[in-house]
């Protein structure tokens, strides 16, 4: 597979993510410059400006109508997608490190850093669609539906379970925690992750029954949404800043590398900065891809399965197209599976 | 009918003017463009191009097309359609195999790229006395002075080690240096030599060194000729000064005389100097 290389950011990428229907891409990074991408040619539609600091997540509706994104600037901001024009701008008393559209697209959730006296908080919103032209977007609550305030460990991912019936956390010090998602009662905590090692990524299979965490104890761990049971394990060699799983073939990718203050003192090759295959069943390592000059910040997996995205520290987006090896790997018994 | 009447003679035509073009639509449903153009040289060049149209219908998501047609926005407003050299290009083709025993396969893979240092190479290797063995270099060993190198000819450790080589270059057997066939194992001798019938048997062949450098040829074919018929004398010789190098063969037709001149012409001192005389070794 011949990778397309995206160069529209001056530093290192935050996070990248393809819309539903994986036409698509969106990436924000340290320099608040936000893009979007044509993922089929690397061909960059347009730019999103206004944030005034770093932009640390984003997320796309599913109907690719708005953009939510949160930066260091304090500020959670909606975009119209096909204008880039700003719609709507909450401010909040510290930065956002995640904000995340509900599967259906009506609630939105952002987290807040822990900073200056303030708790770490998970807010939602309810977010309106306009006219269903793309008029009328900017009509959006000033207030959220839901606070949630993270008495003990601040949380540093967070996502929807299926139906948009929980809110699962990922916090600081390596717990994974579920919330209800209309009231907001924490209903599990659950120790995924070596304690006091930071989960930095959480991302859910498609229909949300569960999901993968990727922590800096250098594991990457599937978790069930319903209980919060581990379900499976996937021990690297480098602190983990992302992890993704994949449609119709049953494997993870994982990225990561050593932290980025440290890359100055190893050298490329023991940084170890390559996107991980695993299978997702086996927990078996079936290869890497490597291309990247830094760690992988980032990793997003085409909705169809046909390809994934990462971002890395040396500021490029690599968009990879797997090709038939990639869907033509199995196992022996599933080999035989298939026979039957 | 009247397209024969309107057809001009071809010495009538105008020799800057060019036919129409053509098109046949042929029976398997492609169509033949026939037009003619003038090429480099002036000439006028038949062109027949045979098309075949063929719809190919793809399904697209309705918002996918439509997103597709989007004006761009921001930093791209008013930029062309298509992707922009300054922020898009195709990196290096990666091969990526997924495999159950991908570690072993990516440590191999280490393992030959690190071939390439030396230091590795001969990580295993031992230092040897070509004297008695040991494990020394030879310029420190203690019977230097009382005993003469051991000769590969008299069966030393080297021996061995230059029949192991040729197996380990066989056909198929992986990761070693290369050999030249000729060297392989079974392939010795396999191979036709140059000179068909003319070739010398090594066999009748002496080589002759510490000759004199004022040596003749016919002088040593006199002093050989003695033993039996001398085939060929081949006296080296500088191929500027005309000197002699110091070294020449003899070929012998039969192998008893050879074997009779050696051992009598070993010693033998001519010019003021001791020849000395041993059985050629073949080249390989």
């Amino acid at each position: 597979m011949r990778p397309i290389l995206l160069k529209g950011h001056e530093r290192s990428l935050n996070q990248i993510k393809y819309n539903r229907d994986g036409d698509l891409l969106f990436s924000v990074a340290k320099d608040k410059v936000l893009c979007v991408w044509f993922a089929a040619n690397g061909e960059r539609l347009g730019t999103y400006q206004g944030h005034q600091g770093a932009v640390w997540t984003l997320d796309v509706s599913p109907n690719t109508v708005l953009l939510a994104t949160g930066s260091a600037d304090n500020e959670v901001r909606l975009w119209n997608v096909k204008t880039g024009e700003c719609v709507k701008v909450w401010d909040f008393p510290t930065a956002v490190k995640r904000v995340e559209f509900s599967p259906d697209g009506s609630r939105l959730l952002a987290v807040t850093e822990k900073r200056m006296g303030y708790l770490g908080t998970i807010v939602v919103f309810d977010i309106c669609y306009g006219d269903g032209e793309g008029g009328d977007l900017n009509d959006q609550n000033d207030e959220p539906s839901l606070r949630i305030t993270c008495e003990e460990s601040k949380a540093t991912v967070a996502g929807w379970g299926y139906l948009g019936q929980y809110i699962i956390a990922g916090h600081e010090d390596g717990s994974v925690s579920q919330y209800d998602a209309k009231e907001g009662e924490q209903l599990e905590n659950v120790q995924a992750h070596e304690f006091d090692y930071q989960i930095n990524d959480i991302q859910f299979s498609s229909d949300r029954t569960y999901f993968i965490t990727a922590s800096k104890d250098k594991t990457a761990k599937i978790l069930s949404t319903r209980n919060l049971a581990i379900l499976k394990s996937f021990p690297s060699d480098t602190p983990l800043n992302t992890a993704a799983l994949t449609p119709k073939k049953d494997y993870v990718i994982l990225g990561g590398g050593q932290a980025a203050m440290d890359v100055t003192t190893t050298s490329a090759r023991q940084g170890k900065f390559e996107a991980r295959f695993y299978h997702r069943i086996f927990e078996d390592e079936i290869g890497r891809v490597k291309g990247h000059f830094g760690p992988l910040n980032t990793i997003a997996v085409h909705p169809a399965g046909t390809g994934y995205a990462s971002g890395g520290e040396d500021g490029y987006i690599r968009v990879h197209h797997f090709d038939k090896p990639y869907f033509d790997f199995m196992y022996e018994v599933e080999r035989e599976q298939m026979r039957r | 009918m009247s397209k024969v009447a309107n057809r001009t003679d071809w010495a009538d035509e105008d020799p800057d003017e060019l036919p129409a073009q053509q098109i046949l639509t042929n029976k398997d449903g492609s169509k033949t463009f026939i037009s003619y153009r003038f090429n480099d040289d002036g000439k006028k060049v038949k062109v027949a191009r045979r098309i075949r149209t063929t719809v190919v219908k793809e399904h697209v998501n309705p918002e996918v097309a439509e997103r597709r047609a989007w004006p761009k926005f921001g930093v791209e407003k008013g930029h062309p359609a298509g992707p922009s050299f300054d922020t898009t290009s195709v990196g290096e083709n990666i091969i990526f195999r997924p495999s159950v025993n991908w570690k072993a396969q990516a440590k191999e893979a280490e393992k030959t790229g690190e071939k390439g240092g030396i230091k590795d190479q001969l990580k295993d290797k031992k230092v040897k006395c070509r004297i008695c063995s040991g494990e020394h270099f030879t310029a420190r060993c203690p019977f230097k002075d009382t005993m003469a190198p051991v000769d590969e000819a008299t069966g030393a450790p080297g021996d061995a080690e230059d029949d192991d080589r040729p197996q380990a270059g066989a056909l198929g057997g992986g990761g070693a240096s290369y050999v030249p066939p000729h060297l392989r194992k079974g392939g010795a001798g396999a191979g036709e030599r140059m000179g068909g019938k003319y070739e010398r048997d090594d066999l009748a062949t002496l080589r002759v060194t510490n000759v004199s450098e004022l040596a003749e040829e016919q002088e040593l074919r006199d002093l050989f000729e003695r033993f039996g018929r001398v085939i060929r004398v081949f006296l080296a010789r500088d191929r500027e000064s005309q000197k002699a190098k110091g070294f020449a063969f003899i070929s012998f037709a039969d192998r008893g005389d050879a074997a009779r001149a050696c051992e009598k012409m070993d010693g033998f001192g001519y010019r003021h100097l001791i020849l000395r005389v041993e059985f050629a070794k073949r080249t390989t």
